[in-house]
């Protein structure tokens, strides 16, 4: 019995018995146990002790004088200070009577006088231990609950304990706030006719009464609901459905105003908006200034047919000149002239759909008529590139979403370079323009050349704003052709080929493919 | 000088402005010969051809400046006229400058295009006709024998009949017979005419 002295320390025994002798046995036999002992020969001065010292054990003679054991056990259960005490009781009526009177009074035991030493340091341990675990879970308890209190107090989103009709059994402090009440004014209101203005026309379909009423869990954003003073606020809420043992009992509901929220992401959706109409301008004006750096090769391509036109136009007045005009003659000069004009309308139909402005909006677009176009478009401007443009598309090739003038665009620009490139090397091998599918999501479109190709310093800033190889450039052409392509969800890039040249390519995601469009590596 | 047949040359990629050219020169009774690109003509040039050369001066493959250097290295006498586009002038006045006679813009009126073509056709008639008379004259001055080729140098320079018959240490009456036969042989009576006849072939007979 000589462990846990330090243990023991902390517990308070108080002794209390009118026998100075009985007092001394008690104080012998338990002395040097570990224990702070207390003594008190009467009832008053024991309730004094035990109010001071809040003691564990309280060893209580029965018969006293003044004030007898059990009154002092009744007033220290009433006592709250006190009421957790074990009280023993000592004496020698040892009859059933005392006993039971003594455990209805709270008595937690009873020691028959004369009392053995080893039974009294037995029980006096056992109560000992039992008083202090029950104090240290109390002290437990209370913790929990003070930090349950401190959680729900320091979130910043409102919750509220709702009973099966609706009613706020509980709410937070930030529900409060958001509410712009006290907790006390929430407390005991109906969840749905306080906070949504059309409670009152239709119970049905009003946000958490699912929950409510059938138990399934609800999430839903910009909700409008009403605050204390009538004005309203879009939030967003989560309800769970209290269960206990599969019975419904409301529905805990978690909120937030998300005013400022909503406000930040029409911000964001604004400037969202703004770099894709800059996007859009920084196209249109690329676009506008390729045109113009092939403006001599288009005038020359609608000059062609102009000529054509009034020489077949000649030929024709010469022909009704005549006395006996050949008709058949005259009647082939004359579709002659017709699929001239065609021809000539044809080519300004092209110009003024690329230079359209903003571009259309994505489409459903088949690669091979894009890609011949658009080989039509280059070869305007080209002059000595006695290869010219090959365009190759593998078979069966599926169709691709995209915007079709911007890859038009995007197609031309690296077209140009690549003629530019070759004629800069004086070479005549052709530009290599291929298109095939890769992997599952996309279809990749390479444009290779035999040219000047690009040196491994300007690799790494092909694609960088203002960074140009060209005399003549303002380097946004490659710049604009990765934010053009990465706005349909593609990628660009350059790769050092095997022999002469460059070579670029960009992807595009196949019409109807989910989720992001093409792996780097294809 | 024989009489050659003159030919309107058209060197053109694009097929509707060569045919519609073709039909409208034809038109205007005019032998035509349309070529569909500078190679195609290259490869059918010869010296024979007579008339003038319309060129387009954008073609792919080989273009009409590239055609018209090339022409050069051949001495070719053809006249080109230049035929460019809105953006072409800077590439109109190099052609120029490698004697081109002209150029004219796309699109073009039919008169002026074929004023420009009887020039051009005119030029090509008097170059050729001159050449023949240059060569005419060097067939003379080749028929000359050496003593006579020698005395008539000296006449040319100026030279009095009893100068060169000192200096070639002979009689004065044998200079008069070189003399006359080199006027008849040369198919002249005046000096001066001689004169200009040998000058004029001067860079080709030294």
């Amino acid at each position: 019995m000589t462990e846990t002295v330090s243990e023991n320390s902390e517990v308070t025994v108080l002794l209390v018995d009118d026998n100075p002798q009985n007092l001394k046995v008690l104080y012998e036999t338990l002395k040097d146990k570990g224990y702070r002992l207390l003594i008190a020969n009467e009832g008053e001065k024991a309730l004094d002790l035990a109010h001071r010292h809040h003691p564990e054990v309280i060893l209580l003679d029965i018969m006293m004088p003044e004030m007898d054991g059990y009154e002092v056990c009744e007033r220290l259960k009433a006592d709250p200070q006190t009421a957790d005490c074990a009280v023993v009781f000592l004496s020698a009526l040892d009859d059933l009577q005392a006993k039971v009177k003594g455990f209805s009074l709270g008595g937690a035991d009873y020691i028959s006088k004369p009392f053995q030493s080893q039974e009294v340091i037995v029980r006096v341990k056992t109560h000992a231990q039992v008083i202090r675990l029950e104090r240290e879970l109390q002290a437990r308890n209370r913790e929990l609950q003070s930090d349950q209190t401190r959680i729900l107090n320091s979130i910043s989103e409102g919750i509220y304990g709702l009973d099966e009709h609706g009613v706020i059994e509980f709410a937070n402090p930030a529900a409060a706030m958001i509410m712009g009440c006290p907790v006390e004014d929430l407390i005991g209101q109906n969840f749905f006719e306080r906070h949504f203005s059309t409670a009152a026309e239709s119970e049905d379909n009003l946000p958490v009464m699912a929950t409510c009423r059938q138990g399934v869990a609800e999430n839903q954003r910009n909700i409008r609901m009403l605050r204390s003073d009538g004005s309203g606020f879009p939030g967003e809420y989560r309800s769970t459905p209290k269960l206990d043992n599969e019975e419904l009992h409301g529905a805990v509901v978690v909120f937030r105003d998300i005013t400022t929220e909503l406000e930040n992401e029409q911000a964001l959706e604004d400037a969202r908006t703004m770099v894709q109409e800059q996007r859009d301008q920084l196209a249109h004006t690329s676009r506008l200034s390729t045109m113009g750096e092939m403006a001599a090769g288009f005038a020359h391509e609608v000059n062609q047919p102009l000529t054509a036109i009034t020489n077949y136009a000649r030929v024709a007045k010469r022909m009704m000149g005549k006395e006996q005009p050949d008709l058949v003659l005259l009647q082939e000069t004359l579709d002659k002239i017709e699929a001239q004009s065609h021809r000539a309308s044809e080519i300004i139909r092209r110009i003024r759909r690329f230079m359209k402005k903003p571009a259309t909006g994505k489409e459903v677009l088949a690669v091979p008529g894009l890609l011949d176009d658009t080989r039509q478009f280059a070869e305007v401007d080209m002059r000595n590139n006695e290869g010219g443009i090959e365009v190759q598309v593998e078979e069966a090739l599926p169709e691709v979403l995209a915007d079709p003038i911007q890859v038009q665009q995007v197609a031309l620009n690296l077209i140009r370079n690549a003629l530019e490139a070759t004629r800069s090397a004086g070479v005549s091998a052709s530009v290599e323009v291929s298109a095939r599918q890769c992997g599952d999501k996309c279809v990749r479109i390479q444009v290779r050349d035999h040219g000047v190709g690009v040196s491994e310093e300007d690799e790494e800033k092909l694609f960088h704003p203002f960074h140009t190889t060209k005399d003549d450039g303002m380097g946004i052409g490659l710049a604009t052709c990765r934010s053009l392509i990465q706005a349909q969800g593609g990628e660009i890039g350059y790769e050092r080929p095997e022999g002469e040249g460059a070579c670029f390519w960009f992807t595009l995601p196949i019409a109807g493919a989910q989720g992001p469009s093409c792996a780097p590596e294809c | 000088m024989t009489d050659i047949q003159q030919t309107v040359y058209v060197v053109e990629d694009d097929e509707a402005v060569r045919d519609s050219l073709e039909l409208l020169l034809k038109s205007d009774g005019k032998p035509v010969k349309p070529y569909e690109s500078a190679n195609a003509f290259l490869k059918d040039y010869s010296d024979k051809m007579a008339g003038c050369i319309v060129l387009d001066i954008r073609m792919p493959g080989m273009d009409g400046m590239e055609l018209q250097k090339k022409l050069n290295d051949k001495h070719s006498i053809l006249p080109i006229i230049f035929v460019t586009g809105h953006g072409d002038v800077p590439m109109a006045v190099d052609a120029m400058k490698e004697g081109a006679v002209d150029f004219i813009q796309k699109p073009y009126r039919e008169e002026a295009l074929l004023e420009k073509i009887e020039a051009a056709l005119e030029q090509d008639l008097e170059q050729r006709k001159s050449l023949d008379e240059k060569q005419e004259i060097i067939r003379r001055v080749k028929s000359l024998t050496p003593r006579e080729r020698e005395i008539m140098d000296r006449m040319i320079a100026g030279q009095a009949n009893k100068v060169i018959a000192i200096e070639l240490e002979i009689s004065q009456r044998t200079v008069e017979i070189h003399r006359s036969r080199v006027m008849h042989k040369m198919g002249t009576h005046s000096l001066a005419h001689l004169v200009r006849m040998v000058l004029s072939v001067k860079d080709l007979i030294d």
